[in-house]
């Protein structure tokens, strides 16, 4: 009987151990050439899988992960400068030449000149969804190092929708198998899945850096604790993306920590189609009762900084170039009953000609701060008597096709290529596509049309605060937070920095000590 | 009353009683937020310590207890009236009606419970209710089958046909005679039920399919804490153990019930 | 038993049916458009495209036509493609599959190698000290939700000890949290069985024949226990299937019961029809077998 239990019992701790891969988890460590890399931002549902610049958002994996290079790239002031270009020359309103630098060569050897210019650049306004629209090319020449670009329309920022992963600069003859493509970056991608990418070092690198690890593996954990409990076993260099919950987790000497201010903001539109929030007082009223300061500091655990308006402050119009209503519950409240909202019931809800005031909240779950923002608001505008129903649903696409809600918050990168203008077209004007509050203001929408024709960063900015100023004395929106970025990293990895652009993530100086 | 059954009663009816008057228990109110005091250990103010929006862990445990358990006990009551009355019924008349209502509960039988659910909440959107309404869907099966098998037993036992000679009508004998004997068995079976049931319920809501915050609901207040598991273990260990005991009450008071009632021979 | 077979395999068709209509059907609940949502990151996209997409589909046919074609897409493998990531169905489904048995095979066969000597020291030793610890912790076991014991497995074993890796296949933690739920339940109903077993007359008549405990544990006792075992095992596949889901969802395990959860946040409605209905038609088939090779077994069962 003994000898039996104690054979049932031996079995199966030999099926425990067979079974799993055993206790050594620190094999990252130890290599100093290879780098494992854990990342949110990689997957399917980012619509960024495969390396291909030229299909949906993969060309963000492209330039993230060092394998391809655009024209021109950011510097941390999210102004451009040259980067496979040389040099540019403005020939008139619609044409623009670019000169391509002597050294740069494909990972593949071949050397990049006006025609593989010429030649990825007509294969991604063929084949993008967005790029055509945001270029607006009329026609590409290019006579050696050479490329002369003629618009349809004036186009101010075209070097900065250059700047866009999908801009990043491929050798299209070696063609997209398997969601590989041939870039110029310092790596190059040597297999690809939905989750996990395989980069070696591209031996052929033109940049006076030169890579230093031999192979990276970029792994797309989706899960945020997860992620955190991987990085704290030793399983990981780096990781991004970390729940901020358990970022104190690794605020101490045994990781480093990158962070820096990115253009993601987390707004909340006012649907002026709804009758109560016609009247400026109640939008005034609930901009008021938004506490950013401690949705910062607490639910986001510090990782971002209170909102004026769309823009973070490393931007010039962006931070404290506007202002907005501060938070005060009193205030609040007393416009409100200007308004004639008053709790004439005592329900502890503001009501007016016998109904309560009553709010539709309209967000999604996939970004994990917009749920937080969302619960923070709700107790917050009950204080001043104001019933606000979330819905927080990753289906919110149909709610807005229906028009049913009467605030729609999000989270969204106003700025991805340094100028203001894209945040305007596309969520502030009249008729624009991502205009969830059906705002129209005559002399935001006029102002645009000027934007649109400016030349210059400096007059282009000051544009830009003078719009931004009238959203947020119109309270159409309200602004919680800019948010930070974080990389963690063991304290071995040197050069891997957070961009406040989000684009460059892995970089020729990266190394492992 | 039952002496062996009594401290199980004494311990489940307080269960039942906090939850009915949780407004009134909980120290704090459940729902109001003090960002400046979020995830505050457990101290002699917060007994349980507070969440990540400041507030009270306790009150918000004892607010789930209601979530929890009213849904739970609800659910259950429907599917246990709902699915022994169509088995008596079944049972009790035989024929067509019978073999269409046995058919049917077969195809409902043929889904597991927790799959059908996640996908017929997800189908129709997150929500208490919506969660209760897909674990009912499937749960009924079990009681139409097993108070049907009852039916049978009984239909044919003397007393029935004197009560037909008697001239009671088929519904009379159905609530006077059949219904009472069944009674017993599917008391038992509920009751040992329930524990499955609180946790199937919080189970779904811990994917985020079943109450939507800012409820008090221990699944719910669990998945809000994963992330915390770490750096403020009480966020979620509280309701944790609160799911565990309940449960363990209703198990115990199950397993009581069926050895006073001895309807093991008759299942 | 031939002709039994084939009539359970007939009581089948009714019942597949039954199952795949009912999926079909839960999924027109949906409000959810299924050309609008492929049409959503394309930008602006004329109705007359859509129309032409939905006619393409068979989507603008009446409902049962609709279910037509898509059981017939049930039955050859085809359920079309996925909303996301435009991958085919069942390709997607097929792929994910064998992790989700992987689980499930592990955690039956631990069940069975921890419940099954448990419940036999527990029921041989009844009354005494092992047997009420045994006892307690089968109890404590069944009283826990497996979300909370497989955070607990996190927070204990991967975190506190370092045991684990946890990212990688590593099939322990998911595993014996399953294993935990069902292997307490399975203990007491074990030790059960064992005790109504020890205390037949055949069991008291070789005892008082001289014939030793062990031999009367493994001859007699053992085989009725096997046939408990293999019933236990049918009815629990479901709990086992329903469970898969969470357990993936928490230990990021590749399989099935993953892909559903996230297809439910994205609304992926052909990934979760798939999903339900085959895990349904599994779950019968499962059934079936268990109910023939417990007929199969135990010969006082007679074939009807």
């Amino acid at each position: 009987m003994q000898k039996k239990l104690l054979a049932a019992i031996l079995s199966t701790g030999i099926l425990f151990t067979g079974c799993g891969n055993g206790g050594g988890n620190n094999q990252a460590a130890e290599d100093k050439t290879t780098f494992t890399y854990g990342t949110v931002a990689y997957g399917v549902a980012m619509e960024n899988v495969g390396t291909n610049p030229h299909e949906s958002y993969s060309g963000w994996s492209c330039i993230r992960y060092g394998i391809g290079e655009t024209l021109f790239k950011f510097n941390e002031q999210m102004q451009l400068e040259p980067w496979i270009a040389e040099s540019f020359e403005q020939m008139d309103d619609f044409t623009i030449q670019i000169k391509i630098k002597d050294n740069v060569v494909f990972s593949n050897g071949k050397k990049v000149d006006g025609a593989a210019v010429k030649k990825c650049l007509e294969h991604l306004i063929e084949n993008h969804d967005r790029a055509p629209h945001d270029l607006k090319i009329d026609s590409i020449a290019a006579v050696g190092q050479y490329v002369t670009i003629h618009s349809t329309e004036k186009l101010p920022a075209l070097l900065n929708y250059l700047s866009d992963p999908y801009g990043c600069i491929i050798d299209v003859e070696s063609g997209f198998d398997d969601g590989i493509v041939i870039g110029t970056g310092p790596y190059k991608a040597v297999d690809v899945s939905d989750t996990e990418i395989e980069l070696a070092k591209n031996e052929n690198y033109w940049g006076e850096v030169k890579p230093k690890l031999e192979k990276i593996f970029i792994k797309s954990i989706t899960d945020g604790d997860t992620l955190t409990m991987a990085m704290q076993n030793g399983e990981l260099d780096a990781v991004q993306g970390l729940p901020y919950s358990s970022l104190q987790l690794f605020q101490n000497d045994k990781y480093k920590l990158s962070q820096v201010d990115t253009s993601r903001v987390y707004q909340a539109a006012f649907n002026f189609y709804t009758p109560a929030l016609q009247d400026l007082n109640v939008r005034k009223a609930i901009s008021m009762a938004i506490d950013k300061e401690n949705f910062t500091k607490v639910l986001l655990s510090g990782n971002g900084t209170p909102a004026v308006g769309p823009f973070p402050a490393n931007l010039t119009f962006g931070g404290n170039a506007v202002t907005a209503v501060s938070y005060d519950l009193e205030g609040a409240k007393k416009l409100l009953a200007e308004s004639g909202w008053i709790d004439s019931d005592g329900d502890g809800y503001v009501d007016k000609d016998g109904k309560n005031l009553e709010l539709r909240y309209l967000t999604y779950t996939s970004r994990q701060e917009l749920p937080l923002l969302a619960e923070s608001a709700q107790a917050n505008l009950k204080l001043i008597g104001i019933d606000l129903k979330v819905n927080a649903t990753d289906n919110y696409k149909t709610f807005l096709k229906n028009g049913e809600y009467d605030i729609f918050s999000k989270a969204i990168v106003t700025a991805p290529t340094g100028d203001p203008e894209y945040y305007f077209t596309s969520h502030i004007i009249d008729g624009a596509v991502d205009n969830a509050g059906n705002y129209n203001n005559y002399y935001v929408n006029q102002y645009e049309n000027e934007l649109h024709n400016t030349f210059g960063a400096a007059e282009r900015s000051a544009l830009a605060v003078k719009m931004t100023q009238y959203i947020l004395d119109d309270c159409a929106l309200f602004y919680a937070s800019n948010l930070k970025m974080s990389f963690v990293m063991k304290p071995n990895v040197e050069g891997f920095t957070a961009h406040p652009s989000d684009y460059y993530e892995i970089r020729p100086e990266l190394e492992k000590k | 009353m039952n002496k062996k059954l009594l401290p199980y009663l004494i311990l489940a009816g307080s269960l039942i009683f906090v939850a009915i008057f949780a407004e009134f228990l909980t120290p704090f109110d459940p729902y109001v937020q003090d960002l400046e005091g979020a995830l505050t250990p457990p101290n002699s103010v917060n007994l349980l310590g507070t969440d990540r929006y400041g507030r009270d862990v306790l009150s918000r445990v004892i607010m789930g207890s209601q979530t929890t358990l009213c849904a739970a006990l609800l659910l259950l009551l429907t599917i246990s009236v709902v699915g022994s009355l169509i088995g008596a019924i079944c049972g009790f008349s035989g024929g067509k009606l019978d073999t269409i209502l046995m058919r049917i509960s077969d195809i409902f039988l043929a889904f597991p419970q927790m799959v059908f659910a996640v996908a017929a909440a997800g189908a129709l959107g997150g929500g208490l209710f919506n969660a209760a309404l897909a674990l009912a869907v499937i749960g009924w099966t079990k009681y139409a089958r097993i108070s049907r098998g009852l039916a049978l037993t009984i239909r044919n036992l003397p007393y029935i046909d004197a009560a037909k000679m008697a001239g009671t009508t088929s519904a009379g004998i159905l609530f006077c005679h059949v219904l009472p004997n069944i009674a017993g068995p599917i008391l038992v079976t509920a009751a040992l039920d329930i524990g499955t049931i609180i946790m199937e319920l919080a189970g779904l809501s811990f994917l985020g399919l079943g109450a939507q915050p800012p409820t008090a609901e221990w699944g719910a207040m669990m998945n809000n804490g994963r992330s915390m598991l770490q750096t403020a273990s009480w966020v979620i260990l509280a309701p944790g153990f609160a799911i565990f005991l309940t449960v363990a009450i209703f198990n115990l008071l199950g397993d009581k019930l069926r050895d006073v009632l001895d309807t093991k021979n008759k299942l | 038993m031939r002709k039994y077979i084939f009539e359970r395999l007939i009581q089948l068709v009714p019942i597949l049916f039954g199952i795949t209509f009912l999926t079909f059907a839960m999924m027109q609940f949906s409000a959810i458009d299924a050309v609008d949502f492929m049409y959503e990151h394309s930008g602006s996209v004329s109705d007359a495209v859509k129309a032409a997409k939905r006619a393409e589909l068979g989507l603008d046919e009446p409902f049962i036509v609709q279910y037509g074609n898509w059981l017939t897409g049930v039955l050859t493998g085809d359920m079309g493609r996925s909303f996301i990531s435009g991958k085919l169905v069942f390709e997607t489904f097929a792929e994910k599959l064998p992790a989700t048995f992987q689980l499930m095979t592990v955690s039956i066969l631990l069940t069975i190698f921890i419940a099954t000597p448990l419940g036999i020291i527990s029921a041989v030793n009844q009354n005494k000290f092992i047997d009420y610890a045994i006892r307690f912790f089968s109890f404590v076991g069944n009283s826990l939700p497996n979300f909370f014991v497989g955070l607990l497995l996190i927070y204990f074993l991967a975190l506190k000890l370092n045991l684990l890796p946890i990212i990688g296949d590593n099939i322990i933690m998911p595993a014996l949290t399953l294993t935990i739920a069902m292997g307490a339940k399975y203990t007491r109903q074990i030790r059960a069985v064992v005790l109504e077993e020890l205390e037949k007359p055949y069991v008291i008549g070789a005892r008082s024949r001289g014939v030793s405990e062990f031999t009367i544990l493994t001859k007699s006792v053992l085989p009725s226990a096997l046939i408990m075992i293999i019933t236990l095992l049918a009815l629990s596949i479901g709990n086992l299937l329903g469970g898969t889901v969470i357990v993936e969802t928490i230990f990021m395990w590749d399989g099935v019961g993953k892909m559903a959860i996230d297809a439910i946040l994205m609304r992926d409605y052909p990934l979760i029809q798939a999903y339900v209905v085959w895990m349904a038609i599994i779950y019968v088939l499962v059934n079936l077998t268990a109910d023939l090779l417990y007929k199969f077994l135990d010969p006082r069962v007679r074939y009807e």
